[in-house]
């Protein structure tokens, strides 16, 4: 492919916020027709850059070119006035309006005052045929798949006429498929002389995407080389300045002990005939696509969409799971795969936060600060999950990602359940906390848990589970041993008449 | 705000909420003038009757549908319709030729107050209840340090807003449903009406789109306080006189968020409009009458009203799952 | 960018931390009370004082019940009604005869939890949001009080009744005076602010306001904390009632906007208003600064009907305030 001239060039950005210097002197730039793609550790800086391009910081200092052109944004309406389009993790779609409207939010045409539906409609579809997307312009967006919702955001990109596309972990949410899918996307974008800047943590998908790499480290820019010098194992080392030992814990050797979950015959509106075994210190991965029904499953064992039909054991004895509280008092603890929005109270502390099971149980009059939930008991389980943070009491919300997650993992350290599930545990977490959860599932099994993985990251199932089932349509499908190859599971998940044009992905790429 | 982060399930297509309370509202009526044997209500009077008592709840919660539309709400609507009243009354003193400069105060006054409601809530970025109780509190006290009873009155002329007619039908009426239709379309088929859905759908997103949102914000103030104060004038001809008590006798305030909620427009904002408002104002005004018809005394109508707003709104929002505070 | 660097915006110690969010409520009402006692330098004295105390303090009582609902994530509106309810039930009830006391404040207090336990079950089953569900129950509580009394209200407080609300203590050592209605506050304080800070009930119901959806998911019972949390409003809006019949006579219009008076004063004290966040101590001062302020116009002079326009610019400010603070804090 030929890259053409400059699109986007940031020369020595500098942006510091109270007491913190966020950027420093970074330098950037991407050709139309590349694909430019970005990674760092949370805190490395490039949610920041990606801001500052935005338009929604300025600058302290250095300069930002549009094709040649120096520009400066005093808002966002700027930068994609300029031809630059972000488009988020968090997608910012309006679920009650159709595509057109979303497409074509801020430019609605007119026709003698009124809305030019017509218009709209036409646009929208070629936009989204020029996406190869199949989409009908009328669809309700909340009525969309994730990916379909992707789709739509990259449409409205485009109808913003965008020569600059800055995507930020598009693939975060997506399943094997889908990210695939997403992947062919962006190389037809690149053909058609679109500069992309890429962020990912996902390094199978810069080897596969991605003209050149830059990888950021503490508000420095380290090194920008093409993606054919940079080999995963040395982008992982800059990024985190050291070898990372080992990412996936090795499986255990010894043999599983009792069963402590068992679900026979289980079945509610969404799932059929489930049949399920999980042992005390075996780590159950359980893959599918999107609509496979696996977080259907994750959530009906602990009693949020309970199970209508069937049985449900822990530890060999029947219970009757109708709640929340009622599984994690039969022994089961839950990790969701939406932290902000369904596990964290985000304007309590990080104490608060991890204390916070304890005190659903403890009685309503006991001190909050007393017995078993003192302020140095919490201090210490922060420290067990190695939660990196100024303040233990200060908002949880200032920390990242990765600290979130594992305060919510510390959570149930302190309820300590037989059983626990992990939805989506590593979802938008850098590489140094997804390791240190790897080897938190990993040492909890060891000590004779049961734990349950639901998860769309196949690497991530497939090199941490010691068992894996696969689902498809509300159903168990299939199973494979720990360590099957991406293939295997794949074509289970997958309908025989579905989607064969499945990349290879690399060796090395498999491993994170 | 609705912003969409994860794949929930694919949510069913809405029911066609207006159509229900329209058939529904119709059966009560009939149903409760069968039973009580009051059947002359169901001759053409008791008709435009119904319809009548539609008028002054219709005129601002047409208002308060923009309002809600955009999340954020109107609790000042209450005590404006009491200053509009009064204000007409008391600048007309009866005569014919300050109909018109009573009319220019009064939508002047209701711009006022809606752009401040607007600025306050956009600007200075208070929370819609608050800022809207609080400049309801202010017009409630300057209300009433300056009048304590009935305020003038109302000229022959301009009573023809509440008592004219085109043959059975008020013009009244006829201008409810004008302005709903006019509402309609603004809401459907301009700019204005799309910017509208998406602020209040995801008014970050919107921003980042190039929406202005504070403009549009306070547009919908503007227009609720606007119709606020169209109603103040209809209640001024209505009663021939106004009172600083109408507005809060009506309960027009809590009245009209219910029955734009009841007509499926989300209180979160960004879904709905202003034909199952309407069908939410027949439904109350339906609830009105059959009450009158069965004869239910002042005090217990008051207990009623309280309870049946409840329990409209809750029947409706009783099917989320999601938490509510 | 890292959470160390983020946070640094926070002071230093968590010490100054409190310090600095209480000196905020507390501050204001020294600096208005200071102006009032210039104005009025009988305000000064232990016994202006007190009595300052007791005149404010139905509405402290008022602010930490509603404070309980605010940091749950909702509103109780019908305060109001019940304060009304309460003094007119009152009044019909004991019909001035002090055997009646006792039973009849009881009687009332049953009232108030059934009041607060509806209001907690319709927002938490019925799903009505709290404004409406508890504007809707400030009609019916309204409407119960006028078919009870008619419209016109009957009967008197009987003196023991009263007591509470006016009778003070004379001759007591330092302070010279001692009004009931003091005692009963600083009682009712200190239970809302172990109830609030010490309890673990405290604790889940700043989960329920900051996210019941992850309070849910980690096991709290969250219907059961709202309902407690509307019925402790409820229970404060008698005790409030109760007090306030010992001020005056009986009127329909007694309890009249003494719901959005509590919500502002607890933003005054540093209250989030979607939940999650707030303290009885701020909540007290608010209302001592909110009831400072009061004083203050009507020294100045300010009409008795223009309370309501003050009152509306007050609880704006206020909330503008606190949002302008939130938004420019750590």
């Amino acid at each position: 492919m030929t890259t053409g001239a400059l699109a986007l060039e940031m020369r020595d950005i500098s942006k510091s916020f109270p007491g913190v210097r966020a950027l420093e002197g970074v330098s950037f730039d991407c050709a139309a027709g590349e694909v430019h793609a970005v990674c760092g550790e949370n805190g490395a800086g490039k949610s920041t850059l990606i801001k500052v391009l935005g338009g929604v910081y300025r600058p302290d200092a250095g300069t930002i070119l549009i094709s040649g052109t120096e520009r400066s944004f005093a808002r966002p309406a700027d930068a994609r006035a300029a031809g630059v389009s972000i488009i988020h993790q968090e997608l910012s779609l309006l679920a009650h309006r159709t595509v057109a409207e979303n497409v074509f939010l801020g430019l609605e045409p007119t026709r003698f005052f009124r809305l030019d539906r017509g218009a709209m409609r036409l646009g929208t579809a070629r936009l989204l045929q020029r996406l190869s997307s199949t989409i009908d312009p009328d669809t309700r967006a909340g009525d969309l798949s994730v990916a379909e919702q992707q789709i739509v955001e990259i449409a409205k990109a485009l109808a913003f006429d965008a020569r600059i596309l800055v995507m930020d972990e598009p693939t975060a949410a997506l399943d094997e498929v889908d990210a695939k899918r997403l992947l062919a996307l962006v190389g037809k974008l690149r053909q058609q002389g679109v500069a992309i800047v890429y962020i990912s943590h996902r390094m199978s998908e810069l080897a596969a995407v991605a003209d050149r790499i830059s990888v950021m480290k503490d508000g420095r820019k380290v090194i920008t080389a093409a993606a054919s010098a940079l080999p995963t194992d040395r982008i992982v080392r800059l990024m985190v300045g050291r070898d990372l030992a080992e990412f996936y814990p090795p499986r255990s050797q010894a043999p599983p002990g009792p069963p402590l979950l068992e679900i026979a015959s289980g079945g509610n509106g969404v799932l059929a005939e489930i049949e399920l075994t999980v042992r005390a210190g075996e780590i159950v991965g359980v893959a599918g696509l999107e609509g496979s029904g696996k977080t259907a499953l994750a959530r009906a064992i602990f009693g949020d969409r309970p199970f209508e039909r069937g049985t449900v054991s822990v530890a060999g004895v029947a219970r009757e799971i109708r709640s929340p509280r009622a599984a994690i008092a039969d022994g089961v603890g839950f990790l969701p795969n939406d932290r902000k929005r369904d596990g964290l109270s985000l304007q309590r502390s990080p104490r608060d936060n991890v204390l916070l099971t304890l005190r659903a149980f403890a009685p309503a009059l006991a001190r909050a600060a007393g017995g078993a939930m003192t302020d140095s008991i919490a201090d210490s389980l922060l420290r067990r999950v190695d939660v990196r943070a100024a303040r233990l009491d200060g908002e949880i919300r200032l920390l990242s990602g990765g600290n979130q997650q594992k305060v919510i993992v510390g959570r149930w350290l302190a309820r300590d359940p037989k059983i626990l599930i992990f939805c989506e545990p590593t979802r938008g977490i850098d590489i140094a906390a997804k390791a240190a959860i790897y080897q938190i599932m990993r040492d909890l099994a060891s000590r004779g848990r049961a734990i349950l993985l639901v998860s769309s990251d196949l690497p991530e199932i497939i090199g941490l589970s010691d068992r894996i089932v696969v689902m498809r349509g509300g159903r168990i499908v299939g199973a494979c041993e720990g360590g099957a190859s991406e293939e295997a599971v794949m074509a289970l998940a997958v309908d025989h008449h579905g989607d064969a044009a499945i990349a290879q992905p690399t060796e090395a790429g498999a491993a994170l | 705000m609705t912003a969409i982060v994860s794949r929930a399930p694919r949510p069913r297509r809405a029911p066609p909420v207006p159509l229900f309370l329209f058939v529904g509202s119709l059966v009560l009526y009939v149903g409760v003038a069968l039973w009580t044997g009051q059947t002359s209500q169901l001759q053409t009077d008791g008709w435009v009757g119904l319809l009548q008592r539609m008028v002054a709840l219709g005129i601002v919660s047409v208002g308060q549908t923009f309002v809600i539309l955009c999340a954020s709400i109107d609790l000042s609507v209450a005590n404006l319709i009491s200053v509009g009243a009064v204000a007409a009354s008391f600048i007309m003193q009866g005569r014919d030729s300050m109909m018109l400069p009573a009319v220019a105060v009064v939508l002047t006054i209701s711009v006022v107050v809606g752009a401040i409601n607007g600025a306050i809530i956009a600007g200075l970025r208070v929370n819609p209840l608050i800022a809207t109780l609080g400049v309801g509190l202010v017009l409630q006290g300057l209300l009433s340090a300056s009048f304590t009873d009935f305020a003038g009155s109302v000229p022959q002329a301009f009573q023809a807003f509440a008592y004219g007619a085109l043959g059975p039908v008020p013009y009244s009426v006829l201008g409810l449903f004008a302005l709903a239709l006019a509402a309609w379309l603004t809401l459907g088929a301009t700019r204005f009406g799309a910017h509208l859905y998406a602020v209040g759908g995801n008014a970050e997103g919107a921003r980042l789109a190039g929406v202005r949102t504070n403009l549009v914000m306070v547009s919908a103030h503007v227009i609720c306080s606007v119709l606020a104060g169209v109603t103040g004038l209809y209640l001024a001809s209505r009663l021939r006189s106004g009172a600083p008590w109408v507005g809060r006798d009506g309960v027009y305030d809590l009245e009209s968020i219910a029955v734009v909620v009841i007509g499926g427009t989300l209180l979160a904002g960004g879904r709905g409009g202003v034909w199952g408002t309407l069908a939410g104002v027949l439904l109350f005004a339906t609830l009105d009458a059959a009450l009158n018809m069965l004869g239910v005394p002042a005090y217990p109508k008051l207990i009623l009203r309280g309870a049946i707003v409840i329990l409209a709104v809750a029947a409706y929002a009783a099917r989320t799952r999601e938490h509510v505070a | 960018m890292t959470t160390t660097a983020a946070s640094e915006g926070w002071p230093r110690s968590r010490a100054i931390a409190i310090a600095k969010h209480v000196n905020a409520a507390v501050v204001v009402f020294v600096v208005l009370y200071a102006i009032v006692g210039l104005l009025q330098p009988s305000y000064l004295e232990p016994a202006g004082f007190m009595n300052f105390l007791r005149r404010s303090a139905p509405l402290a009582i008022l602010a930490s019940g509603q404070l309980f609902v605010l940091a749950a994530g909702g509103f109780d509106l019908s305060m109001s009604a019940l304060v009304t309810l309460t003094v007119i039930g009152g009044s019909m009830l004991a019909d001035n005869n002090p055997d009646n006391t006792w039973w009849t404040i009881g009687a009332l207090y049953g009232i108030g939890l059934a009041v607060g336990a509806l209001n907690g079950l319709i927002v938490s089953f019925l799903k009505a949001p709290s404004i409406i569900a508890t504007l809707g129950m400030l009609l019916c509580v309204d409407g119960a009080a006028m078919m009870w009394s008619g419209g016109s209200p009957r009967g008197y407080l009987p003196d023991n009744f009263r007591a509470f609300g006016r009778l003070v203590l004379h001759d007591v050592p330092v302070i010279g005076t001692f009004p009931i209605a003091v005692g009963v506050l600083i009682v009712f304080t200190l239970l809302a602010w172990w109830g609030l800070h010490v309890t673990v009930f405290g604790q889940r119901v700043f989960a329920v306001g900051d996210n019941p959806r992850a309070a849910e998911l980690a096991g709290v019972r969250v219907s059961a904390t709202r309902v407690a949390a509307f019925v402790i409003s409820a229970l404060s809006a008698v005790t409030g009632g109760v007090m306030l019949g010992g001020f005056g006579g009986v009127s329909v219009g007694v309890g009249s906007g003494l719901a959005l008076q509590a919500i502002a004063a607890c933003v005054i004290g540093g209250v989030q208003l979607m939940g999650g966040r707030g303290s009885v101590v701020g909540a007290v001062a608010g209302a001592f600064s909110l009831f400072a302020l009061f004083t203050l116009l009507n020294l100045v002079g300010l009409p008795q009907s223009l309370r309501d326009t003050a009152q509306g610019l007050i609880l704006i400010s206020a909330v503008a305030s606190g949002a302008w603070r939130l938004r420019h804090a750590g």
